[in-house]
């Protein structure tokens, strides 16, 4: 027993449960986070794009290979749809851009946020009509049995959340620093005028923010149809809470959306569990929090390390 | 001023009562609408799509066999993604622009709640197929129920998991609507008269896909069982994340997983599941005709609530046809108050469900049938009727 008087394998439990869940936010928050930190503005169709490159992995994956088999194979199938997934999200998230974002980049703040707004309304609803409402299955490539560890349990896929949710980061975290894109990436962010100025195609480099922040989209789209199953609103929620973890982190700051979303998982998690938050109202939990944030740092965890424009 | 008033109000009052009349008969070469409400779309979209197509089958049968007075019957299905707040409008739709006679719906009890003091107001007939909360047939006159109460299925399973399978210990994990909360919060005060108990009670959200937080406090407290009586979308999930947290009890829930599409999204895991339903009666050949004629028609086999619901329009259909005239230029004089007394009367009525009796408030006489499923199919395993506080096993 310890402070809150819970076992400990039961905390460690709860642990891994908000770590998962926490990386998933993590990897969509990115997009929201990215495209704030280029054009000022909420992607709200972001859920929608994820949901959809689920949808892209899921029809691709059956295509290829009968998943209740197993082998080798399935499991080099279910990586071809993940990619293939990103490959869609991305694909879709520059064409969405292109129609509905580009023509409006002049206008008001407000006009691209419903026009976001209504894409997405539109997309869910296109999907609802294609794919239909129902839950699909997604199953899993490998064997998902349990790993147990006294008392505490971890699932293949749960490591396989982790690991990959830590991947992405990274590599895009490394891409942003280090590559010359990355550094055209962050002088657009900061100016764009000056930016275009010094020979960045501006366009070319938004453009490519949306897609890499998509092709993450379709990644946690994925990892979260093998969790919790694939149905049309499932980037609704998911989007939302994975904006409120790159405010809390900070929006527009790459490592404050990873930091806000494992913030945001843990705190849903032990939120219940220590503070004694009845269960039915988790999702108070995140929205509480993007309030507190706002009215006590509306900057975020991690302030953006640029001064401010004159 | 006044006298402009009182012309307006004189104006629509009549006009209301012309509406109100005109309600009540079906012009020559119209039909005879009766609405269908339920979920079509979302995540319970497949109840209500089974649903429907029973009670499709019942007009279409009703209209072969010549309708009423020569009058085809026509059935109106409206959507409610099982929220109330979609529900609301559609009711209204039903009332007020198509007229029906009889609703055979709602699907989920907290939608039926929802719309049938509605129903009531306006005269239609309801006939539930599926919504199971303690409290619905109280709604109303014409409000009625061919499915069995919670009450009934929480008070015996209460007495059975305590008195047969002798499990002392039982976590609860349930979502917040009527239909869950009603058979959770019964059955816990049963299970605990009976000697048992409650060792954890956890909730969740209509919708939440993420049960790993409940389920692993319920794990810390080790109960012999999980009794989970939710909607089959959930109870997946729910399978399968105990399934990875390593949770081994045994599970138990109530009719809510007796849609097929529990075997489509839990698989293997779905076997073993005990749970309630109304008890199946030996299979009539009327039950028989009506599962050969659905699979024909649509490609895919009716749940026990679509028999529910085929039985429920039957019933209101044959209530219409006893109860309505020929009126003036070939019309169709149609009683609601006649028709909802003719329903109400309804004893062994020969369904495809088994026989159908109401009680005075518009409840399902029911015996408890206890199931499981095996091998990926659904099996009954044993039969029970409460007799006073006494729980009667029937051979």
């Amino acid at each position: 027993m310890n402070l809150f008087n819970i076992p400990h394998n039961e905390l460690l439990q709860h642990l891994i449960n908000g770590l998962t869940l926490g990386a998933i936010y993590s990897l969509i928050a990115l997009g929201y986070t990215m495209v704030y930190g280029i054009l000022k503005f909420i992607n709200f169709a972001h859920g929608e794009i994820l949901m959809l490159g689920a949808y892209a992995g899921y029809y691709i994956y059956y295509f290829i290979c009968d998943p209740t088999q197993g082998g080798v194979f399935v499991i080099f199938a279910f990586i071809i749809s993940i990619l293939t997934a990103m490959v869609c999200s991305a694909s879709l998230g520059v064409i969405v851009e292109r129609v509905a974002y580009r023509p409006l980049r002049k206008a008001p703040r407000l006009a691209p946020l419903l026009s976001a707004i209504g894409v997405s309304i539109v997309l869910m609803n296109l999907a609802a009509l294609f794919f239909g409402t129902k839950s699909k299955k997604f199953d899993f490539p490998f064997d998902n049995s349990t790993l147990q560890a006294g008392g505490t349990s971890i699932t293949p896929n749960q490591i396989m959340i982790l690991a990959v949710g830590l991947i992405m980061m990274a590599a895009l975290k490394l891409f942003v620093d280090r590559t010359r894109l990355g550094k055209a990436m962050r002088a657009t962010s900061q100016n764009q005028s000056v930016a275009a100025l010094m020979g960045i195609n501006v366009d070319f480099i938004i453009s490519l923010t949306f897609a890499i922040g998509s092709a993450l989209a379709a990644v946690a789209g994925v990892l979260m149809a093998l969790e919790f199953k694939l149905y049309p609103t499932m980037g609704q929620m998911a989007g939302l809470k994975a904006f409120i973890a790159a405010v809390v982190g900070g929006i527009g700051n790459i490592s404050g959306a990873m930091l806000g979303g494992i913030i945001l998982g843990l705190l849903e998690t032990f939120g219940v569990v220590i503070i004694g938050i009845p269960q039915g109202l988790k999702d108070t939990i995140a929205f509480s929090a993007l309030i507190i944030i706002l009215l006590v740092k509306p900057s975020g965890l991690l302030i953006k390390n640029i001064r401010e424009k004159v | 001023m006044k006298k402009l008033l009182a012309v307006l109000f004189s104006f629509m009052l009549l006009f209301a009562l012309a509406c109100g009349k005109e309600s009540d008969v079906v012009k020559k070469g119209e039909t005879i609408k009766i609405g269908f409400l339920g979920p079509m779309t979302g995540d319970a979209g497949n109840y209500g799509k089974l649903m429907s197509q029973a009670v499709k089958i019942a007009v279409e049968e009703f209209n072969a066999a010549g309708g009423a007075e020569g009058f085809n019957a026509e059935v109106i299905v409206e959507d409610t993604e099982g929220k109330v707040e979609k529900a609301n409008p559609a009711i209204e739709k039903l009332a007020g622009v198509d007229k029906v006679f009889g609703i055979v719906g709602s699907v989920f009890s907290s939608v039926s709640l929802a719309v049938a003091p509605k129903a009531e107001a306006a005269k239609i007939v309801m006939v539930s197929p599926s919504s199971t909360h303690k409290d619905l047939p109280g709604k109303g006159k014409f409000i009625f129920r061919d499915v069995m109460s919670d009450a009934l299925q929480a008070v015996v399973f209460g007495k059975y998991l305590a008195n047969i399978e002798k499990v002392k210990t039982v976590a609860i994990l349930y979502i917040k609507n009527d239909y869950s909360q009603g058979l959770a919060m019964d059955f816990k005060e049963q299970f605990e008269k009976e000697g048992g108990k409650v060792v954890a009670i956890e909730t969740a959200l209509q919708g939440d896909k993420d049960f790993k937080t409940q389920l692993t406090k319920i794990k810390g407290t080790s109960p012999e069982a999980l009794y989970v009586p939710n909607y089959v979308a959930e109870i997946a999930q729910i399978l399968e994340q105990a399934k990875q947290l390593g949770i081994k009890t045994k599970f138990y829930s109530a009719d809510g997983f007796s849609n097929p599409q529990i075997i489509e999204l839990a698989g293997e895991l779905a076997n073993g599941v005990i749970y309630t339903q109304a008890a199946e009666q030996p299979t009539s050949q009327k039950r028989k005709d009506f599962e050969a004629k659905y699979q024909a028609k649509w490609g895919e086999k009716p749940d026990a609530f679509s028999l529910n619901a085929y039985d429920g329009a039957w019933i209101m259909l044959n209530a219409i046809k006893a109860t309505a005239g020929k009126g003036a230029n070939g019309n169709l004089k149609v009683d609601r108050d006649k028709i909802r007394d003719y329903v109400a009367k309804t004893k062994d009525f020969d369904g495809a469900s088994g026989k159908v009796t109401f009680t005075a408030d518009g409840d399902l006489v029911a015996n408890i049938g206890i199931y499981t499923a095996e091998n990926l199919k659904f099996k009954q395993l044993k039969m029970f009727k409460l007799d006073g506080e006494k729980l009667v096993e029937l051979k």
